[in-house]
This record gives structure tokens, sequence and C-alpha cells, in this order.
């Protein structure tokens, strides 16, 4: 029972970056290989606050959006200049610069040594020390999580985002900045796994900069890729899947390593064959 | 020893082996058209492959080294066989088939990573490590061979497309794949080769790397950057852009961290891409 609500937690965490990603991947029709990085931001900022400060989690959560929002807008200022395979490699090395300033700014992040000793949330006096009451938490943020993409989706903002997908001059002429609205569904998307971010501080309880590398990224990707773009269900299916499947791997017999590894294999091998037979993904509207 | 020698000489040095990769890259580029982000891990497969051989079979060294690009080139002609080629025959996008690289780069990465271990390894011993004083600095045999077999690299290929039959047909492919294969050109035979002989390049640099610094499974994305914004900065499509570009990309990098410190290189490189991709996005010796 342990092992499932420790599962039913990641995919949590999981669900709620890849829904994040989704925002951006399947409504602007950008490929973002960086979210690792904005999750990382939630992740450290809440790991340096609560362990470093003493801060409440809910006020590191707070600082972490804000770090990850002016991020995301910086950034995606920067890369809003380039187009569909510069985008890609530009997401890619920005994720390597955050990456490189983890471990190399010792004084603030303790380098590759990583921050161990993380807290559980703490709120109006309950203290969401079980792994039990912290799914509950993870499980009230997923859904808020979706409600926000859904809404995010659904609204005016939504169908101006679908339509520079589908046809990026045509929606122009009507006279909509498109640059604007992909860089507000970039700021959104970004704040939003920063949240994921906090939430796996607190659980792992351990926070090291191997955690949010180009391949965290590519693997928060392949959640979305697997799930369907633009499909939020399909982000909480892949993420349920992907997540699973390590621990799969582990209980057929490999051992942790070997799984690690081997779950790289299968996600990379997934994406080039859904790229070869089915580009939209289980149950995505939209087409690479 | 001073300071401004040693830089000037670590320029070269950088620029030798960035430009091996680069211009494997800038001819795959020009006859695929995407971004190929598998590009850095058919380089490592390469240095591993010297490795298995010349330390674990012990085999001879330079005897390795061949057999080393061999493999590279093998493998980067299976991935045009067996991935981008049909996807080309779809009529893919450049993104499905920056996505379909990146699932290549992910999974070849963890391949490695298990074959053999995350740890760091050598090759080469110390035969090649010996320093040769060049005025006031230093570089070593293998270094210096890096810098020789650039240029000479270099010469070759210009030689292979200016005057063989086979160098015109890609040059073909790279202006208009749809326009070659009516004048009738067999364009998958010559992006296939241009595959073959890329990755090859790919992998002596790899190689050089392996012999200068060492290897290690998350060099690929480090092959990948340096080759990719090398290429991209000269003017993609173009070898002598590569060439240059590479040089360029290691004065760049090496003065560029003289006084700010070696854990911002990879922020000097991105933002030397950025301002590229923005200001002239055509790199220096591309047409418009």
């Amino acid at each position: 029972m342990a092992y499932l609500i420790h599962i039913a937690i990641l995919v949590c965490i999981y669900g709620i970056v890849a829904m994040s990603l989704n925002l951006i991947v399947g409504y602007t029709g950008l490929i973002s290989i960086t979210h690792a990085a904005f999750f990382g931001m939630g992740a450290y900022a809440t790991a340096i606050l609560m362990v470093g400060h003493g801060v409440n989690f809910f006020v590191a959560m707070l600082v972490g959006i804000a770090v990850a929002a002016v991020a995301s807008l910086l950034i995606g200022r920067v890369l809003a200049g380039l187009t569909s395979d510069y985008y890609v490699l530009g997401t890619i090395g920005f994720n390597y610069i955050v990456f490189g300033i983890l471990i190399n700014w010792a004084e603030l992040t303790r380098g590759p040594l990583g921050i161990p000793g993380i807290p559980r949330p703490n709120i109006f006096g309950i203290h969401f020390s079980t792994d039990a009451l912290f799914l509950f938490l993870a499980f009230v943020f997923l859904v808020a999580t979706y409600a926000v993409c859904r809404w995010v989706a659904a609204s005016s903002f939504g169908r101006i985002l679908k339509a520079i997908r589908e046809d990026e001059g045509a929606i122009q002429v009507f006279g909509y900045r498109t640059s604007n609205y992909k860089l507000a569904v970039f700021v959104i998307g970004g704040a939003l796994a920063a949240v994921a971010g906090s939430f796996y501080a607190s659980f792992i309880r351990f926070v090291a900069p191997s955690s949010f590398s180009v391949l965290e990224s590519a693997f928060i990707f392949s959640i979305v890729v697997l799930g369907g773009a633009a499909n939020l269900k399909g982000s909480l299916i892949g993420a349920f899947f992907l997540v699973l499947l390590p621990e799969a791997l582990r209980f057929v017999g490999f051992s942790a390593d070997i799984a690690a590894q081997m779950r790289q294999v299968v996600y990379g091998l997934l994406l080039v064959v859904l790229m070869l037979y089915r580009p939209q993904g289980l149950m995505g509207e939209y087409k690479l | 020893m001073d300071i401004f020698t040693q830089l000037l000489l670590n320029s070269i040095i950088a620029g030798a082996m960035y430009s091996i990769s680069a211009m494997g890259f800038s001819l795959t580029f020009g006859a695929a058209r995407f971004l190929n982000v598998a590009h850095g891990a058919v380089a490592a497969v390469a240095g591993y492959a010297v490795f298995f051989f010349s330390v674990q079979l012990k085999m001879n060294f330079a005897v390795s080294i061949v057999l080393g690009i061999c493999c590279a080139a093998a493998v980067g002609w299976l991935t045009d066989r067996f991935v981008f080629r049909p996807l080309r025959h779809r009529k893919a996008s450049s993104l499905v088939m920056v996505v379909a690289s990146l699932g290549l780069m992910i999974a070849l990465q963890a391949v490695l990573a298990m074959l053999f271990t995350s740890q760091f390894r050598t090759i080469g011993g110390y035969r090649f490590s010996s320093a040769v004083p060049v005025g006031n600095g230093a570089i070593t045999w293998a270094q210096l061979a890096a810098v020789i077999l650039g240029v000479v690299i270099f010469a070759g290929l210009m030689l292979i497309l200016k005057r063989t039959q086979f160098g015109r047909a890609v040059r073909a492919v790279s202006d208009d794949e749809e326009v070659a294969r009516i004048v009738g050109i067999d364009t998958d035979a010559v992006i296939g080769k241009v595959f073959l002989l890329g990755s090859a390049l790919a992998g002596t640099a790899a190689i050089l790397v392996g012999i200068d610094t060492g290897l290690q499974p998350t060099m690929v994305l480090v092959l990948l950057l340096t080759a990719a914004v090398s290429a991209i900065i000269g003017g993609i499509k173009s070898v002598p852009g590569a060439f240059l570009g590479a040089y360029l990309l290691g004065f760049v990098e090496n003065f560029g961290i003289w006084r700010i410190g070696s854990e911002w290189k990879w922020t000097v490189v991105f933002v030397l891409l950025i301002l590229f991709l923005i200001f002239r996005p055509q790199g220096i010796l591309g047409k418009k």
C-alpha cells in the first residue's frame, strides 16, 4: 500500500509537469526541451528556502513559481525569435545552462552534492508528514492544475493559441500579436512546472542537479507526446504509464541501476516509434 | 607559460575538435534538412567502440580507431535507413524528424551507459598526453593531431564536394531534393552515404575528445551542442562555414570565460548562438 501511494504521488507530480508542458507543446506547436529547468527552479527554491531559512512550504512554492515565471519570461522572449528546429536547439541550450548553474553555483545549491533533508509541507497546524496526506495534497494540486490548463485551453485566449498553432500567419492578419500569446503560455507553463518541482523536492526530500537535466526534459516531453499533444487527459495517462514503467522493469528483476537506463532506452525508442507510426500520440488532437 | 598564449592555443584546439564534428553535422543537415539531435550520440558510439576494442579487448590502438569510426558510421547509416528515410518518404515535418532524433539520442546514450557504466573512461593511455611547447604555451600530441586532422579533413571534403560525382550529387540534394530526384539522382542512396560520412566525422571528433579528456555518456550532449552551434553560426549547409564557425566558437568560448570563470562557458556559447540567430540567421558564410 505504501508503495502504491508512493507511485500515485509521483504520477500526480509528473502529471502536473506534463500538463504544464502540454500547454506549450500542444497549444502552440512549439517543441520545448527545457521544462526540467523550470521544474528544477521550483524544486531548488523550495529546497533552499525550507532547509536553509525555515520558510513555509507554500511560501517557498510561491517563490519558486515567481522565479520560474521570471526565468521563462526572459528566456521565452529570447527564444521567440527562433523558428522550429532552432527553437528546439535553443531550449536544449537553456536547459543545459540552468543545469550548469545548479552544478557550479555551489554556495547556493551545494553543487553536485544536492540538498538533503527537505521537510514536508505544514500549514494551519496540519503537517503533511505521512505519504497518504501528502498524496491528498498533491492530488488537490493536480486537480487544480488540470482546471487551470482546461480553463486556459477553453478560454478565448486558448482559442487564439490553437489558431496560432494551425496557421500563425492567418491569425496575425487579424491583428493579434502572436508572439505575446506564445510568450504568455510559455510563462504559464513554466510557472506550473515550478509547482510540481516544489512537490518533488518535498516528497523525495532531496534535490540534485541530475534530476533536472536535458534528459529529464526529454522524459517530460515524451510523456506529453505519448499522451498526445493538446490532450490533458492524455498527459495524465502518459505520466501514469511512464512513471510505472521503471517500477515494472524493477519488478521483472532488473537492478535499479539497469532499470534506470532501460527506462531511458524505452522512452527514447517510444519517441521514435510514435514519430514513425503515430505522431499525434495515443489521444492527441494535433500532429506535430 | 603566459595565459594569453595558452588561451590562444586552447581556442585553436577547441576549434579543431569542434570543426570535425561540425562539418559532419553540416553535411547531414544539408542533405536531410533537419536538426539531427542524435549526431552527438552517434559520435559517442565511436569513442566507446575504441574503448571497447583497445582497452577491453586489448586490440591495437590504430585498428581500434578505424573500427570505432566504422561503428559510428554504421550506426549513423542505420538511423537514416530505419528512422529518417521512412519519415522522409512519409513527408514528415522537420519537427517530427527532430523529435525522432531526440528519441534516438536518449536511447543511444542509455545503451552506452548500460554497456560501459556512467563512469569516466579514458582511451589512448598516456602515449598522447605529453606536451609539446609552442611559444609560451603547450599542446599535447593528441591536440596537435586534432588541429592537423581538422584541416586535412576540411580540404578532403571540399575536394570531394567540388570534384567528384558523389559530391555534386550531395550538393544537388542539399539544394533541392525533389529536383535532384527528378534529374535521376538516387536521393535516398545519397542521403544514406551522407549519413555514413557525417557520422564517421562525428565519430572521429568523439575519439579525439576521448583521447584528450576522456569518455562519459553525458558527452553526447556536449558533442551535439558544439557541432550544432558551430554549424549554425558558420552558415548551416556550408562546410567551410562549419569549419570557420567551429573556430569562432572555440575563440569566443575560451576568451569569453577568461575573466568570468568556466561555469559560464555554456552561457557564452548560447549567447553567441542566439546573437547569430537574431542578427545573422544565415551564419557567417550562409546565403540568405
